[in-house]
Order: structure tokens, then C-alpha cells, then sequence
């Protein structure tokens, strides 16, 4: 079977360095990314103050505030595609599943950056206490990939479909409800010192069920 | 002649489901823990389990719709749906109705109620993306994926989260996935209405498959 | 109702056939029955009133559409090559296909080339930027640029990866005389050993093929 020109490494590595550069040259999905995280945690903060005794509210609304960020952010990597007319271009030079990937490692590396001013910021404006920081870094970065399979996949669908905003938070919502529980259960033992072993592995198990399935459907998206 | 039989079997179903309704009310006895409740689990459990038989339907004709890319089981996959939610509607309020009269309050977020809540979720979020879509082939092939992709979730969050809270759920009285420990009249009603439940699923499901087939062959023409 | 064959001799290196060939939009035909054989080394113009199915035919050469009935098979080197492989081995400019606006015009190429594994993309996309006469305007964004040039810039993107097939189409539009020579010459340049398909309505760009299938459909306007 000759080969013309078709690696799936470098093209997944290519769209990651694209994608990258794209975001920073207009960088206006990364400020309103920020700006909706931080609204919503001042929000939460305002209205509920100081947590510091309370640490299993403090577990549900990270999360919660984690969840909204990426729900109002990750579809932004398809429907930039779509809107700017370049999908054709890069289904030419890429496969479905490379494109996937790509994608999926640039919307990780968007919640990371959008992790590390929302989080400290959260601490400090909830009065948290201090978090056991493997355990907790752990959970964060394992609920993040689980946010990230999931939201991308989706969002490569609902760029296909009339809906965007709205329906993305509902129709990635079920799929996200494992992470939440897991994650929520498993910060709330984290900050009263119980081990996080079962809510690890499952957030773990969740992410890869979440990806081996998506690197089986990537191929039938876009079709037309 | 056809249509002579299929009365026949519509009538044999309603009489099926309406005579062991009533044998429900004045010839099981009721489980002592439950009291007068004891009647909503004929009713309760088997819309319970169909919703999860329509789901498990529809995931099913949604990945052969992927690997065979027939019409046809886009239509078995959506209608499924469609018949899922409502039984789905249907458990849930009656759960909760049942929860409120046992224990006082309508919605505990106990591990039951939190997994039949979340399949109401997956039913809307797939009939939603489908309306949000208007060519059927483009409709047809992303419901198909976005109902793989809830295959994997279900189990995670029917099987493994419950593991994680406390449950309120009556458990060992009837447990439909492990041994039954119930009175025979109990049982004999159950399985009778477990019985007539799936076949109306069944029912509904080849009415509104043959709907979709004349609304497709209208759209061709 | 089923279009005029053209026939050719299939040459060992490349080949495409397409017997029956048909697709559908929801209830309406977008391409009627159409076959044909067809080998390398050759220029083929495919031309039909607006809304025949030019753009439907070429998109499902390409592997970008599935189509609804019949089949085309691409031959290269006697072994078929399926649609989802076929970017590997095609060359596609066409009027939707659009570049990153926030990307420099080499920026594009030097993506496209590092997506498709090329072993020196810098270079690929240089030498392509110069057959098409583009060298000098490498560095703008591709915002910048008239329509000509941007036709010029897909044009670049067809040949990038040195592919046995070029689709073309309509690859004339909004080029002054100028454009129209230097595609003229690329033209020229590629018969000799590559599969070349034009699909136009524009008489300078038929007298460039040698050979010619018609497609007769109703018009409908464009699809999709």
C-alpha cells in the first residue's frame, strides 16, 4: 500500500502548534474564557462568602465553576473552524482522528491555562484551606482530561448542527456528570484526609473509556 | 387478515395489562415494609426497565446505523428515544410520588433516583441535538455518534457512582438485578406486568418506526 | 439523464473510474448518474450548467463527501485507495476552500505541508509559493490579499504535496490575465505526468483539457 504523505504524529503535533498560535495571534477566545471564569467564581464568591469550615461546598462549587468555564470555552476550538470556512482545509491535510487529537490536546492546554488563574483565585477568595496538593493536583488534572474528551468530541458535533451555546452545555452535560460526581467526592476527602484512590481510578477509567471511544467515531463526523 | 390479527393482539395486550392492574389491587398481598405503596412497583419497575431496554435499543441501532449506514436504523434509534423519555417521564414521577410517600420527601438524589434523572438527561440531550438538525443523512450520523459516546457513559454513572453515596433505596426487598425475595402472588404480578410493559414498548416502537418509514418515503418523493 | 462517457486508457500509474455515480441532498439530486474512466497522464474538463454537480463530483473524488449512490474508485498504482485516504493523494483547490485569516500566507503552507508529514515542509511550501507566483507576498496575512491572489494561494495548496491527481475547481475565477497564464502553465506543466480534472463553465479553462465530460443535471443553484 504506497503512502503519500500521511502521519498522524506530525499532524496532530502540527494542528497543536496551530491551534496555539492561532489563539495567541487573536487570543480573544482565551480573555473571554478568563473573563467567564472569573465572573462566575466572583460571582459565587459574592454570594456566598467565605467557605472555610465548609469544605465539601467548597469541593462542589470548584467544580461547578471549573464546569461552567469549559462548558462557555471548549466548543470555541470547532466553531472557529466552522465559522471561519477552514474545516475543508484541514480535512485535507489530516485525519479525522489526527484532527481529534490535536484538538483535544489544545482544549486541555486551554483548561489548564484557565486552571491556574481560576484555582489559586478560588482558594484564596473562599477562604479555602490548604489542599494536600498531590491529591488534589491529581483529581484536578484527572477531571480536566475527562472535561476535555468529552467537550471536544461534542463540540465537533454541535459545530455541525444549528444550535451552539446553549445546546453544547445540554447535550455535553450527561457525559460530564460522572467527572463532576467523582471529582466532587474525591476533593471532599482530599481536604478531610481520607484517600482519593477509588474517585482517581475512576476518573481515570472514565477518561480513557471517553477516548478510545472518541478515537473510534472521530472518522465519522464530517462526512459532507 | 393482517389487520384482523394485530386488533386481536392490541386488544390482548390491553386486557393483559389492565387484568393483572387489577389483580395488583385486590389479589397480591402487600409487602409489609411498604404498606399500601407496595402497588406502585407494578407499575414503578417495569417503566423503570423499559426505559433502559429502549435506551440499550437505541444505542444499538445507533451503532449499526455507523457501521451499516441504513436509513432504517436511524429510524428504530430515534424512535426509541422518543418512547424511552416518556417511560422515563413516567418512572421518575412515579418514583418520586413513591419516595414521597415512604420516606417524605420527593427527590433525595439517592443512587435510583440520581441514575433514572440522569437518563432523562441523555434522552433529552439526544432528541434536542436532533432537532437541531434538519438534513437526515447529517441528523441520522451525529445523534448515532453522540449515542456511542453515552454508551460508555451509562454504566459509569448507573453502576459505579452509586458505589461512591449512600443509598436510601429499598434494596433488599426488591432487588431487580440480584435474587427476588418476594411472596409468589408478588412475583407472578411483577413478571406479568413486567411482561405487558415490553410488549407496549414493543408496540409503540414498530407504530412510530412505521411512521418514520412513510415520513422518509414522503421526503423522497 | 446519465452523462456522456469519455474514454481514455487507463494508465498503470493512476486511475479513476466511476460507474453510476450519484448523490442526493435530502430530496434533491445535486449530481445525476454519471461514469466514466479515466488515467493519468491527461487534463479532463468537467463542465455542466450551475447546480450539475461539478463541485459535488469533484468533493467526492476528494474524499471530502460520501456519496449517496454509486461509486468512484481511485486506482493508484493498482491499489485502491479509500475516501478517507485520498487527501494523501489529491491536490484540491476550490472556491469554499479557505485559509487562516490570523496565519501569514507561508504560515498556511508551512501547516498544510507539516500536517501531511511532508519531509521539508519550509521548502515544500516555498517551491509552491514560487510555481505559483506568490513568493513575493509569503509574509502577509491572508486577509491582505485580492481574490486572485488568494486562488493563487489554493492553487499553491493543490500542488504542495506533489499529488497524481489535481482537482480543480473553477480555478480561473478572479484571475486577471496574468493569473490566467501562470495557471495556464501549471497546467501545461502538470499534463504530462499527473490526472488533472477542471470543472468550469469558463471556455479559456475547457481549451486547456483534452478531453471533456458533461454533466447534465437540472440546475439547482449551489448545492450545500
Amino acid at each position: 500500500m504506497p503512502s503519500n504523505g500521511s502521519n498522524s504524529g506530525a499532524a496532530v503535533w502540527a494542528i497543536l502548534r496551530k491551534e496555539c498560535r492561532s489563539e495567541w495571534r487573536t487570543r480573544y477566545g482565551l480573555s473571554a474564557a478568563l473573563l467567564f471564569a472569573i465572573t462566575t467564581l466572583t460571582s459565587v464568591s459574592f454570594a456566598v462568602g467565605r467557605l472555610t469550615d465548609r469544605t465539601d461546598m467548597l469541593a462542589a462549587l470548584l467544580w461547578v465553576v471549573l464546569l461552567f468555564a469549559a462548558l462557555a470555552s471548549l466548543s470555541h476550538a470547532f466553531v472557529r473552524e466552522v465559522e471561519g470556512h477552514t474545516l475543508t482545509l484541514l480535512r485535507l491535510v489530516a485525519s479525522p482522528t489526527a484532527i481529534g487529537l490535536g484538538k483535544l490536546l489544545f482544549n486541555l492546554v486551554f483548561l489548564v491555562v484557565i486552571e491556574a488563574v481560576t484555582v489559586p483565585l478560588y482558594l484564596m477568595l473562599m477562604g479555602a484551606p490548604p489542599p494536600r496538593w498531590g491529591a488534589f493536583l491529581a483529581l484536578l488534572g484527572l477531571g480536566s482530561l475527562g472535561l476535555a474528551c468529552a467537550a471536544t468530541l461534542i463540540g465537533a458535533v454541535i459545530s455541525q448542527t444549528r444550535g451552539r451555546g446553549a445546546l453544547f452545555a445540554g447535550v455535553s452535560l450527561p457525559l460530564l456528570l460522572p467527572v463532576l460526581a467523582a471529582a466532587v467526592s474525591g476533593m471532599r476527602a482530599q481536604w478531610a484526609g481520607g484517600p482519593i484512590a477509588a474517585e482517581a481510578r475512576l476518573l481515570g477509567a472514565y477518561a480513557a473509556a471517553l477516548l478510545a471511544a472518541s478515537l473510534l467515531l472521530y472518522d465519522h463526523l464530517w462526512e459532507d | 387478515m393482517d389487520r384482523e390479527v394485530r386488533m386481536i393482539g392490541r386488544l390482548a395486550l390491553f386486557l393483559w395489562i389492565a387484568g393483572w392492574m387489577v389483580a395488583a389491587f385486590v389479589w397480591a398481598p402487600l409487602v409489609p415494609v411498604l404498606g399500601e405503596t407496595t402497588r406502585v412497583l407494578y407499575f414503578h419497575i417495569p417503566a423503570a426497565w423499559v426505559t433502559v431496554l429502549a435506551l440499550a435499543w437505541s444505542m444499538g441501532h445507533s451503532v449499526l446505523y455507523l457501521r451499516r449506514r441504513r436509513i432504517e436504523h436511524d429510524h428504530h434509534a430515534a424512535a426509541a428515544a422518543e418512547i424511552g423519555i416518556l417511560f422515563c417521564v413516567a418512572a421518575t414521577i412515579s418514583g418520586s410520588l413513591w419516595a414521597k410517600a415512604m420516606w417524605g420527601s420527593y427527590w433525595n438524589w439517592d443512587p435510583r433516583e440520581t441514575s433514572i434523572f440522569f437518563l432523562l438527561l441523555v434522552y433529552a440531550a439526544y432528541l434536542a441535538l436532533r432537532s437541531a438538525i434538519e438534513q437526515e443523512e447529517r441528523r441520522a450520523r451525529l445523534s448515532a455518534i453522540y449515542s456511542a459516546l453515552a454508551f460508555v457513559t451509562v454504566p459509569f454513572l448507573m453502576f459505579v457512582v452509586p458505589r461512591i453515596y449512600f443509598t436510601l433505596h429499598p434494596d433488599p426487598i426488591i432487588n431487580p438485578r440480584g435474587k427476588l425475595d418476594m411472596d409468589p402472588r408478588i412475583r407472578i404480578v411483577f413478571f406479568a406486568m413486567l411482561a405487558g410493559f415490553t410488549g407496549l414498548y414493543f408496540w409503540l416502537q414498530t407504530l412510530r418506526v412505521r411512521v418514520a418509514r412513510l415520513e422518509h418515503r414522503l421526503d423522497e418523493s | 439523464m446519465s452523462a456522456v462517457l469519455a474514454s481514455a486508457a487507463p494508465d498503470t500509474a493512476v486511475a479513476l473510474e466511476a460507474r453510476d455515480l450519484t448523490h442526493r441532498y435530502g430530496r434533491r439530486t445535486g449530481l445525476e448518474p454519471v461514469s466514466f474512466a479515466l488515467g493519468a497522464p491527461g487534463v479532463v474538463a468537467i463542465t455542466g450548467a450551475n447546480g450539475s454537480g461539478k463541485s459535488t463530483l469533484l468533493r467526492i473524488v476528494a474524499g471530502l463527501l460520501r456519496a449517496t449512490g454509486g461509486t468512484a474508485v481511485l486506482t493508484v498504482e493498482g491499489h485502491a485507495i479509500a475516501p478517507a485516504e485520498r487527501r494523501c493523494w489529491v491536490g484540491y483547490a476550490a472556491p469554499e476552500l479557505s485559509f487562516y485569516d490570523e496565519l501569514s500566507v507561508e504560515e498556511n503552507l508551512v501547516f498544510a505541508a507539516e500536517a501531511r508529514g511532508l519531509d521539508a515542509p519550509a521548502a515544500a511550501a516555498a517551491a509552491a509559493l514560487a510555481r505559483v507566483g506568490l513568493d513575493s507576498r509569503a509574509g502577509d496575512r491572508v486577509p491582505a490579499l485580492s481574490s486572485g491572489m488568494k486562488q493563487r494561494l489554493r492553487l499553491a495548496f493543490a500542488l504542495l504535496h506533489r499529488p497524481p491527481v489535481l482537482l480543480l475547481d473553477e480555478p480561473g475565477s478572479h484571475m486577471d490575465d496574468e493569473g490566467r497564464a501562470t495557471l495556464a502553465g501549471l497546467v501545461e506543466q502538470e499534463r504530462r505526468a499527473r490526472l488533472v480534472l477542471i470543472a468550469t463553465n469558463d471556455e479559456r479553462e475547457w481549451r486547456l483539457a483534452e478531453q471533456r465530460i458533461e454533466l447534465r443535471g437540472r440546475g439547482l443553484g449551489h448545492p450545500a
